[in-house]
């Protein structure tokens, strides 16, 4: 129905922009006036004026629906004799009867659920009529309205492009929102999770074994319990093992992704960039669960046995895998931001360096790093970042078990790992176990936007000693 | 009459398929300012960009005929373009120091040359490059602030002393003054009065005033050949070419 609503609103306003411009086209012509606007900017009057309020009624109306139907059949059901004691058994009923308008409820059907259904019959098509008449007449009010207005020869140049700033103000604001709205969701569980653990006990506990606290009520754990709670939720194996991966990472990214990126920027030829610049960044176009399961399948088992064969322990999900494929993950962020920065230091700087006899590598090494240095540790930050939120890679390679270890050849865990660990399967949503994800959910979300903060700082810094 | 430095003979220089000189045969004097000028495009820059095989940054350029420098020709394949520059200085139309500190923008090329084995060597050569380029006074008591901290006129001889410190032969300058205002501009006027007593220096300037200042010899270009040559007060008082005469009192360009 809303689809078939939408649908006709949208060919109404097409015609109507026709129609507004060749409406002025003849008014002008005909009274001989100068238009205020273009008479397209009349079209676009009419356009918007005919689909904004009908589609903001639309949507308010189809938010509201629902609740307003099922708070009325509850009711009715119980004016009929259903008995219900809480809530949730209410919820139940009102769901039975919409199953049976539906016809896909297949238990019993006793007088009370009958009636209800034929109410609830009766209520949708009464919503949706009413529905449908309040639009058409909202169209033409609206219409009506903006037509008068054209004939008055408004401005209908500013009009639209107030209408339009308007519009664009409201869909940044939905993006804000929408941030806004996750970080409080983190916010408020998080809050929940330390009323019951200890904020101290989490960041500087040494053990993580969330599932000692698997099926237990935050609400209700005595204080002896708590002791044993206590050091299930250390958050210093999971940090610990995310900058080891992310380090290990690192040490593969950085120099191979800022050479590549000099190797591009200053002594590719056009003819070698324009091929190989492109793959480079299909590196980065590699969904990161393939790389996760080369990680897992191949890398892991490889080092292994090569480890054997050299008599070292190695485990088959370790940091070192983890981090190798990771880092070979994040060459293209490194090398093509590096690139970037590099080819933006001034040619006049790499000419007056050849003017003193300096040779291509003194020249990189000399002038052109050293400009480019803050853009360079930006890249790299941002990088880092992106190693520490990292999810598929270290899941599938990089093991499960919190090991407070420093051993690349040891398996460790993450944060990202942890997270989707404690968040897979049947949850219960009062037990701190899952509240555990979003604590550890925001502690990831702050140190990934302190480090985005300051590699744009440097970045921006850049830019401005050049202009 | 001095001797002659620099000599171009059949001077031929492509970008791609654009042919920017035509047939340059012109000769530079010893510790003397030659000054080019032409309209824009005319191919000054170029000319004197082959004087240190600058050009070879450009992949598509392509230079064709002789161009020697003390009976050594310059674009031999073999020649070593770093010994050329350490002879053949250049001075760019923007101020372009390093972000370095002032020190590290006038030290960098002698340590490049393994000029200035020790620290009081290095010191040397900086204080006497940035006194030769009327710098020392302003900037002797912050050498470790950025040189990019420095005003235009400031940076510029900067460029200069940077130019300096290698101990070239050859000072090359493309339009020099062109960022600059009046007094910086005239400060470094002077200063290449005092260098060419030491110096080659080719200048490349739109200023007919500057040109009539500075040098002894001006070269006028148009549209990539070499018009006319000769002393600068017969260029700008009696020219022979039409098209000179057209160009110094400003009738196009």
């Amino acid at each position: 129905m809303n689809i078939v609503l939408i649908f006709l609103i949208s060919i109404f306003s097409i015609s109507l922009f026709f129609y507004g411009k060749s409406k002025t086209k003849t008014i002008s012509i005909k009274d001989n006036i100068k238009l205020n606007a273009l008479p397209k900017f009349y079209g676009y009057y009419l356009v918007l004026w005919c689909s904004i309020p009908a589609l903001v009624f639309l949507l308010v109306w189809s938010l509201f629906e629902p609740t307003i139907i099922k708070s009325i059949i509850i009711e009715t059901a119980a004016n009929q004799g259903a008995v219900f004691n809480d809530k949730n058994e209410a919820n139940l009923i009102y769901e039975k009867i919409k199953a049976i308008h539906l016809g896909t409820y297949f238990g019993d059907i006793d007088s009370i659920l009958k009636e209800s259904a034929l109410a609830y019959a009766k209520f949708i098509n009464l919503f949706t009529n009413s529905k449908v008449v309040l639009i058409f007449g909202i169209i033409i009010a609206s219409v009506v309205y903006s037509l008068k207005k054209i004939r008055n020869n408004n401005k209908a140049r500013d009009d639209v492009e107030v209408i339009l700033k308007g519009l664009l103000f409201v869909s940044s604001l939905i993006a804000i929102l929408t941030t806004l709205g996750i970080i409080f969701s983190l916010l408020f569980e998080s809050i929940k999770f330390f009323s019951v653990i200890n904020i101290f006990d989490y960041l500087f506990g040494t053990n993580w074994s969330p599932q000692r606290a698997f099926v237990r009520d935050a609400s209700s754990i005595t204080a002896a319990e708590y002791e044993e709670l206590k050091d299930a939720f250390g958050f210093i194996p999971l940090i610990a093992g995310t900058s080891f991966i992310a380090f290990i990472a690192m040490l593969v990214a950085v120099p191979v992704g800022l050479f590549s990126g000099i190797y591009m920027a200053e002594y590719a030829s056009t003819k070698v960039r324009r091929v190989s610049k492109p793959i480079i960044e299909i590196l980065a176009g590699i969904p990161t669960v393939v790389y996760g399961f080369f990680a897992a399948l191949t890398v892991g088992p490889f080092f292994r046995q090569v480890g054997e064969n050299l008599g070292l322990t190695v485990s088959s999900e370790s940091a070192l895998a983890a981090g190798l494929i990771m880092g070979i993950m994040i060459i293209p962020y490194v090398s093509s931001l590096s690139d970037d920065v590099i080819n933006s230091v001034p040619q006049s700087l790499r000419d007056g360096s050849y003017a003193v006899g300096a040779t291509k590598s003194e020249t990189i090494k000399q002038v052109v790093i050293p400009a480019a240095l803050p853009g360079i540790i930006g890249s790299v930050l941002l990088a880092v970042s992106r190693a520490i939120g990292e999810t598929m890679i270290v899941v599938m390679a990089a093991g499960l078990a919190a090991n407070l270890t420093i051993n690349p050849l040891e398996s460790t865990t993450t944060i990202t790992t942890q997270i989707v660990m404690i968040l897979v399967g049947d949850q219960e949503f009062d037990s701190p176990k899952t509240q555990s994800a979003f604590a550890l959910g925001l502690t990831l979300f702050i140190a990934t936007l302190v480090l985005n903060y300051i590699a744009q700082r440097a970045v921006k810094k850049y830019r401005e000693k050049y202009d | 009459m001095s001797n002659i430095k620099i000599k171009s003979k059949n001077l031929d220089v492509f970008y791609g398929d654009k042919q920017a000189l035509f047939d340059v045969n012109l000769d530079l004097n010893e510790k003397e300012v030659t000054a080019l000028i032409g309209p824009s495009g005319c191919g000054k820059s170029t000319f004197i960009r082959c004087i240190n095989r600058m050009n070879d940054v450009i992949d598509i350029c392509k230079v064709t005929g002789n161009i020697e420098m003390d009976g050594m020709d310059i674009n031999d394949k073999s020649l070593d373009v770093v010994a050329l520059r350490e002879k053949v200085g250049m001075v760019f139309q923007k101020p372009n120091p390093f972000p370095k500190s002032i020190y590290d923008n006038i030290s960098y090329g002698p340590k490049i040359h393994g000029k200035g084995e020790t620290k009081s060597e290095l010191d040397e050569i900086v204080e006497n490059s940035l006194r030769k380029s009327a710098l020392w006074e302003e900037v002797k008591d912050r050498l470790d602030e950025p040189g990019t901290s420095l005003s235009g006129g400031q940076q510029q001889r900067l460029c200069i002393a940077r130019a300096i410190s290698v101990n070239p032969e050859v000072i090359l300058m493309d339009e020099p003054c062109s960022a600059l205002d009046p007094i910086a501009t005239a400060k470094i006027e002077e200063l290449i009065d005092e260098l060419k007593k030491t110096y080659t220096i080719v200048i490349v300037t739109h200023s007919m005033a500057q040109a009539v200042r500075v040098s002894q010899k001006t070269g006028f270009f148009h549209l990539g050949k070499l018009i006319e040559v000769g002393k600068t007060e017969k260029i700008f008082k009696n020219p022979d070419n039409k098209m000179t005469q057209d160009y110094i009192t400003g009738r196009f360009g």
